[in-house]
């Protein structure tokens, strides 16, 4: 009796240990799965990626183009383009479009990477991660091919700046211009008799009277985080402009820099006085949930990237049509230049993992978003593609309004979560929900944040 | 001669059935090693590197992570949020499991059959799809549990926000998901008790509370001790719910060992470290099993 008592107690640890280890080692997938890849990579030879074979092996006369264009206009705009090189390329090279769900598309990038099977070209946001990619051999430096493309001079020099690193070009610009701004709700407006603000001062009385009326000021879910450092990023440049930042990133300055500190303050002055939502931290962008503020009208203003234009026209060109935008105002006495912008010129770059005759077709591929026609199918779907003469193709007035701050601006800074390296980026975030949350101090994030970057640096090194 | 003749014919009945459990077993050891121990294996090999996840070179560092590890705050916050939810999870899935399996024992199971498919529904979900559900019903932007609030006259619950609640909001969406699980896990031991221990109890004159209380219970226990112990797992191991409601944050106040080794591994292009994490993990959760179920049997004996 005792035996067989401790014979099944023994089959239950051996099932028992080996659920455990069944569980653990499902865990260890994600980052297992990335070595095994290294294993590959490594034995197909010399270290060096430069000759990453072709996934399937197969017809080497096919571009593999991964991008997220899995809806509205812009999957209307990458089909076209497809459709385009494909008919009148003379290269002899076709691309195949892979479309991905944004959501994951950075991790299966990563995934695919890993394991030998890097697209010949794909998209990225450029800054941090796109910086990775390129140290690690999956982007070519496109230079010489794209000074030989009959449209090079149609670029915003701005879209191929974020493209570069040191000095060289790794990403052609193809999508959007996005900064980073106010819309707010003309007929609210009208009705509590407020007018678009010069300054900070105004910004905030603008918010008390709103609260008086039991509007919310911003409409903002911030679980997603990045929504709530459009704001810390726009308060930091309008404090101190962008070479705090800049210092920052460089070793040379401190993200405890008093700009940076200032932001955090004056956000947690404007959670106290209840200017977000309840529960802002617990929202999601994702699905949605700051939007539908606007829609309930339940919210006054809305600060995000300047692509809420397509967003509230594709949702409904009623309420868009009371939408109107302004620049963050500028904070009196500062110092700073209002005319700064925080976004991106380009949204999303085209980089290259392929050589030879293959890479000079990417390129041309790469190259024919600048076509006239292929602009037009942007400006139709909402987008202001990053290249000279759009602004004055455009004729949405809240489009114009935007296109004309982000074209005066003297320095349009990438978004610090995609400018930042990846570990500096998630500290930044991370901190700037909870400066949102009450639970840390402006001073916290920021040493947080600091000691990320410093720990960024000296491993660089 | 012909106990010799014997010996042999035993030997090779061993030997036929030694071939025939190699045959039987290979498919099985060949997916556990390729895809569990070899997976183990290479998570303790990586964690060596510093590596970003693509780089074809990466950097030899010996036990630099480990080291780094150990001192992390962030990994150990991470590490103590995942034994809250054990501990609760523990304390709260299997009661409750076992007092509806006991309801539905107890009242005769045909009558209760409604229960028995109502309870057992949100098993049958996605966790992904339980999350998402979740984080609507309780967003403080028009989720039910805000809008009956306001509706009785309060102000909006900010449940998956506040930085306190958040995890105890989560454990409770855990336990809905995984209750039904205990739930069935006990309708399965008590229909391991003999009809006749029933009818015994019931002829000396024991109430049902009486019943529960000395018989069903000493008997279920080797069941529940080990549904404890898959509920430990499951605890410490737990990724995919709190990924899609709260992503690890507001702060650090939802995050695991898990979405810590994602975020690691993915979001920071740190590979080498998130496959540290995800190996002291291993190292974690196998020893705290192995002390609890060591700890078990002591008692057993």
């Amino acid at each position: 009796m005792k035996r067989t008592h401790v014979t099944v107690l023994g089959k239950r640890a051996l099932a028992v240990a080996l659920g455990v280890v069944c569980a653990v080692g499902l865990a260890a997938c994600g980052s297992g799965s990335g070595s095994g890849a290294a294993a590959t990579t490594a034995a197909s030879g010399g270290g060096q990626t430069a000759a990453a074979p072709a996934p399937g092996g197969g017809d080497d006369k096919t571009i593999e183009f991964w991008h997220i264009a899995t809806e509205g206009g812009h999957k209307v705009k990458v089909e076209a383009a497809i459709e385009k090189f494909n008919s009148t390329t003379q290269s002899g090279y076709k691309v195949v479009g892979v479309p991905i769900q944004n959501d994951t598309y950075k991790e299966k990038l990563v995934i695919a990477m890993s394991s030998g099977e890097c697209p010949d070209a794909y998209v990225s946001w450029s800054g941090g991660p796109m910086n990775e990619y390129i140290n690690s051999g999956f982007a070519r430096e496109l230079d010489a091919l794209f000074d030989a493309t009959p449209n090079k001079d149609k670029y915003l020099e701005g879209a191929l700046a974020q493209g570069r690193l040191d000095g060289k070009l790794y990403g052609i610009p193809y999508h959007n211009t996005s900064i980073s701004g106010v819309f707010y709700n003309t007929e609210i407006f009208a009705k509590y008799g407020l007018e678009e603000p010069k300054t900070l001062e105004d910004l905030e009385k603008i918010c008390d009277t709103l609260l008086e009326n039991d509007i919310i000021p911003f409409a903002l879910a911030n679980g997603s985080k990045w929504t709530g450092s459009m704001y810390f990023m726009s308060l930091a440049a309008r404090k101190g402009g962008l070479e705090p930042f800049q210092k920052a990133v460089a070793g040379e300055g401190t993200f405890e820099d008093a700009a940076f500190i200032y932001a955090g303050e004056k956000i947690q002055e404007w959670v106290k006085k209840g200017y977000f939502p309840e529960g802002v931290n617990s929202l999601s962008e994702d699905d949605g949930q700051a939007k539908q503020l606007m829609y309930q009208e339940a919210a006054g203003m809305l600060l995000c990237g300047s692509w809420y234009t397509g967003t509230f026209s594709d949702d409904s060109k009623e309420f868009y049509a009371k939408v109107n935008w302004f620049s963050f105002p500028e904070i009196t006495g500062s110092g700073a230049d209002p005319k700064i912008q925080i976004g991106t010129v380009g949204d999303q770059f085209i980089s290259m993992n392929c050589d030879g005759d293959k890479l000079k077709a990417a390129v041309e591929f790469a190259t024919i978003f600048s076509d006239d026609d292929m602009i037009q199918v942007g400006i139709d779907n909402g987008t202001v593609p990053p290249f000279k003469g759009v602004v004055d193709q455009l004729t949405d007035p809240c489009t114009v309004k935007i296109m004309q701050a982000a074209a005066d601006a003297p320095e349009i800074q990438l978004w610090y979560d995609q400018y930042l390296p990846p570990a500096v980026a998630t500290a930044h975030l991370d901190g700037s929900q909870e400066i949102f949350g009450l639970t840390k101090t402006p001073e916290q994030a920021a040493k947080m944040m600091q000691d990320a970057m410093a720990k960024y640096n000296s491993e660089s090194k | 001669m012909t106990k010799t003749a014997t010996t042999s014919l035993q030997r090779k009945r061993a030997r036929e059935t030694h071939v025939a459990a190699a045959v039987f077993l290979a498919p099985v050891v060949v997916l556990l090693a390729v895809f569990i121990f070899y997976p183990i294996f290479d998570t303790f090999h990586i964690s060596t590197f510093k590596w970003n996840g693509i780089d074809a070179n990466p950097v030899f560092i010996g036990l630099g992570n480990w080291a780094a590890l150990l001192k992390d705050g962030a990994f150990w916050i991470a590490f103590r949020n995942n034994i809250t939810i054990m501990v609760c999870s523990i304390l709260v899935q299997i009661p409750l499991g076992l007092a509806m399996a006991t309801f539905l024992d107890f009242g005769g199971t045909k009558k209760l059959n409604v229960f028995k498919i109502l309870w057992f529904i949100p098993l049958l979900m996605s966790s992904v799809a339980i999350g998402f559900l979740f984080t609507y019903a309780l967003a403080t932007n028009g989720g039910i549990v805000s809008t009956i609030s306001r509706f009785l006259g309060g102000k909006n619950i900010d449940l998956l926000g506040n930085p306190r609640l958040a995890l105890f909001t989560v454990i409770m969406v855990i336990a809905w998901q995984f209750t039904p699980f205990y739930m069935v896990y006990c309708m399965a031991a008590y229909t391991n008790i003999p009809m006749e221990v029933f009818e015994a109890s019931i002829i000396d004159g024991a109430t049902k509370p009486q019943y529960f209380r000395h018989i069903a219970l000493p008997l279920l226990m080797p069941s529940l001790k080990s549904a404890a112990i898959l509920s430990m797992v499951g605890s410490l191991k737990y990724f995919d719910l709190i990924y899609v409601m709260t992503g690890g944050g507001p702060g650090t106040s939802t995050e695991l060992m898990a979405t810590y080794m994602y975020k690691q591994s993915f979001k920071n292009f740190n590979m080498g470290y998130g496959s540290a994490v995800a190996a002291g993990m291993f190292l974690l959760i196998t020893c705290m099993a192995l002390a609890t179920m060591r700890l078990i049997n002591q008692k057993e004996g």
